[in-house]
């Protein structure tokens, strides 16, 4: 079930009605039934897959916990990690189809046409979900929490519905309190009206921004041999803002669903493109993926023995100061090759997404004691040079994209080249892009409101709230909340690309 | 070891990560007071107590320290 969909917003008022009707010490229940409804509505195999998980990270909690012998610990801590990782790159690596659809047609006597029945079993939600689970069992080891004793309520953490296809990704200790604190929620109208602009809004970034900025992506990186010099730019550019307004007009549309049941989970984006540095863009776009990623890897990885000796080695060979941060480079190596993996089983995710980053993020430090003299003589307080950061910071993720977006490799070092080569804006240029002069219109138009409403909730210093939209209108009277809600509405009825009527293309990120 | 000798082993060690010989820790100090205390730094100030006072820390008690007094809270505890 796609989240933009009416069958979906069907299935969170339905959901959302018995919960509310039902006694608060059942609501529980009602959201298992709804998720586990969910999983299987995202294919037999989905369904499968999870619970799979949910039973091995649950019995390996259960196995990690402090009255258990440390060896017995560590052994259920690690079997957990692998298997379950394990897992995750076979489907990754081969994809579930390859894994068991055709020993299944087999064995189910498929023949012809119907041997391609088993296309519904790739997974969804898998790159997420794993990653979440795996957390949980890593924090019983780590005796961050006590092992959950109620497979139920477990079950609950692991297939909660909103968060299942696309994240966010939450930590058993948050989402778990949360969860039990749904027996006291109340329907206000509030709640509903703020759940129902968040939803629109997604809908908005979803079908008026991102499916329309997708026709010149796919213009552009279909047929990339035709295009050079500042089209190869536009391509890359369009498709960072595609898979921004995708992914996070998903993220609005799962947060406001959980809203709706008083079930509060973090945040995925603040304002990524107003990033100054690579580092912050990273801290501001899927903020949980890499929260889990700093917590479960990238920290406890420099504890180990191995890079404990591999500090004191560099020590010795580069001085205290430069020495310290060699391990920290290797950790970092690792960290964004998993990161690149994660995005896709493929080498142009594992460059794009990953080890570039890497190397922007390494040769940053580098180079950042002739920075700090730099930034004094270019003024780096004035907002000049804050715009040229954030515009610095936009161009080198879009040379990541054009990996990310590129059918392969060859074709993205393809698309590289052709940045050198001469081009012409021409009177056809707009036409080239695959979209009439209208719907360039409205996507600028849409895209405006996008930013304008990035630029209001961005705060330079991290550690402060955002600011944000819903917040404001709360302090006006309920009828402008309405009405915003209303113009959202109809803005995407009538210029959502193909109508709520349309099954929209997938959330790229529910891909993964 | 006293309470008074962890604070002084410790703050050795903080004075030899943080590489500021004016650092002076107390119960009450926390990451604001330490110039450079963040949380990469703070994974080497971890290696460095686990190995000056031949203990390990898990995972959970290093998150959520509210303040050094905390810390030597759980060094005393290890130590114990």
């Amino acid at each position: 079930m796609s989240l933009v969909s009416a069958a979906f917003l069907a299935f969170v008022a339905l959901t959302a009605l018995i919960y509310y009707l039902v006694p608060g010490g059942a609501r529980r229940w009602v959201l298992l039934a709804a998720s586990l409804a969910f999983c299987a509505s995202c294919g037999f195999y989905s369904l499968v897959f999870v619970l799979l998980a949910a039973v091995t990270t649950f019995i390996g909690g259960l196995l990690c916990g402090p009255s258990k012998s440390r060896g017995l610990r560590n052994a259920a801590a690690v079997i957990t990690v692998v298997l379950n990782l394990g897992i995750l790159c076979a489907v990754r690596f081969y994809g579930v189809i390859g894994l068991f659809a055709e020993r299944l047609n087999n064995v189910f006597g498929a023949t012809g046409s119907t041997r391609t029945f088993m296309l519904y079993a790739v997974p969804v939600g898998m790159a997420f979900y794993t990653l979440q689970l795996i957390g949980y069992t890593l924090d019983c080891r780590w005796e961050k929490i006590a092992p959950e004793k109620n497979f139920f309520r477990y079950l609950l953490f692991a297939t909660y519905f909103p968060y299942f296809t696309s994240g966010p990704m939450n930590s058993y200790a948050a989402l778990s309190v949360k969860l039990d604190g749904s027996k006291d929620a109340r329907l206000t109208l509030g709640r509903v009206r703020d759940s129902a602009i968040r939803i629109a809004w997604g809908f908005f970034k979803k079908l008026v921004i991102a499916d329309r900025i997708a026709v010149v992506v796919n213009t552009i990186y279909g047929n990339h041999e035709s295009y050079c010099g500042l089209y190869v730019f536009i391509g890359a550019a369009c498709f960072a803002i595609q898979l921004y307004a995708d992914f996070s007009g998903c993220m609005e549309v799962v947060l406001g669903a959980s809203h709706l049941l008083g079930i509060e989970m973090p945040e995925n984006f603040n304002s990524p493109f107003l990033a100054h540095t690579i580092r912050e863009y990273w801290q501001r776009w899927h903020i949980t993926l890499g929260g889990w990623l700093r917590d479960y890897l990238f920290y406890p990885m420099l504890r180990t023995s191995l890079f404990v000796k591999i500090g004191d080695g560099a020590k010795k060979l580069f001085g205290k100061k430069r020495g310290k941060k060699v391990p920290v480079y290797f950790a970092l190596i690792i960290l964004w090759a998993a990161v690149g993996y994660w995005h896709g089983g493929l080498m142009k995710y594992v460059i794009g997404t990953g080890l570039l980053h890497c190397f922007y993020i390494i040769l940053g430090e580098l180079v950042e004691p002739v920075s700090v003299k730099l930034r004094k003589k270019l003024h780096s307080e004035k907002w000049p040079y804050k715009v040229f950061q954030t515009a610095r910071t936009f161009f080198l993720i879009c040379l990541g994209h054009i990996f990310f977006r590129a059918a392969n490799v060859p074709d993205a070092l393809a698309m590289y080249r052709a940045i050198f080569q001469p081009f012409a804006i021409d009177g056809e240029w707009i036409a080239s892009l695959g979209l009439d002069t209208s719907n360039l219109i409205v996507l600028l138009i849409a895209f405006a409101l996008l930013v304008a409403v990035d630029v209001y909730k961005y705060r330079e210093k991290q550690e402060e709230e955002p600011r944000l939209i819903l917040a404001k209108l709360n302090e006006k009277p309920m009828a402008v909340s309405w009405a915003v809600f209303m113009i959202l509405l109809i803005t995407v009825l009538i210029f959502g690309l193909y109508g709520l009527g349309y099954d929209s293309g997938a959330f790229i990120y529910a891909r993964i | 070891m006293t309470r008074e000798e962890v604070f002084a082993k410790l703050n050795e060690i903080f004075q030899d990560v943080f590489d500021d010989e004016d650092i002076n820790v107390n119960e009450t100090t926390t990451a604001a007071d330490v110039d450079g205390w963040d949380s990469l730094e703070h994974i080497n100030l971890l290696v460095a107590i686990e190995r000056g006072f031949g203990i390990r820390f898990t995972m959970g008690e290093t998150t959520g320290l509210k303040n050094v007094g905390e810390m030597v809270d759980k060094i005393i505890s290890h130590l114990g």
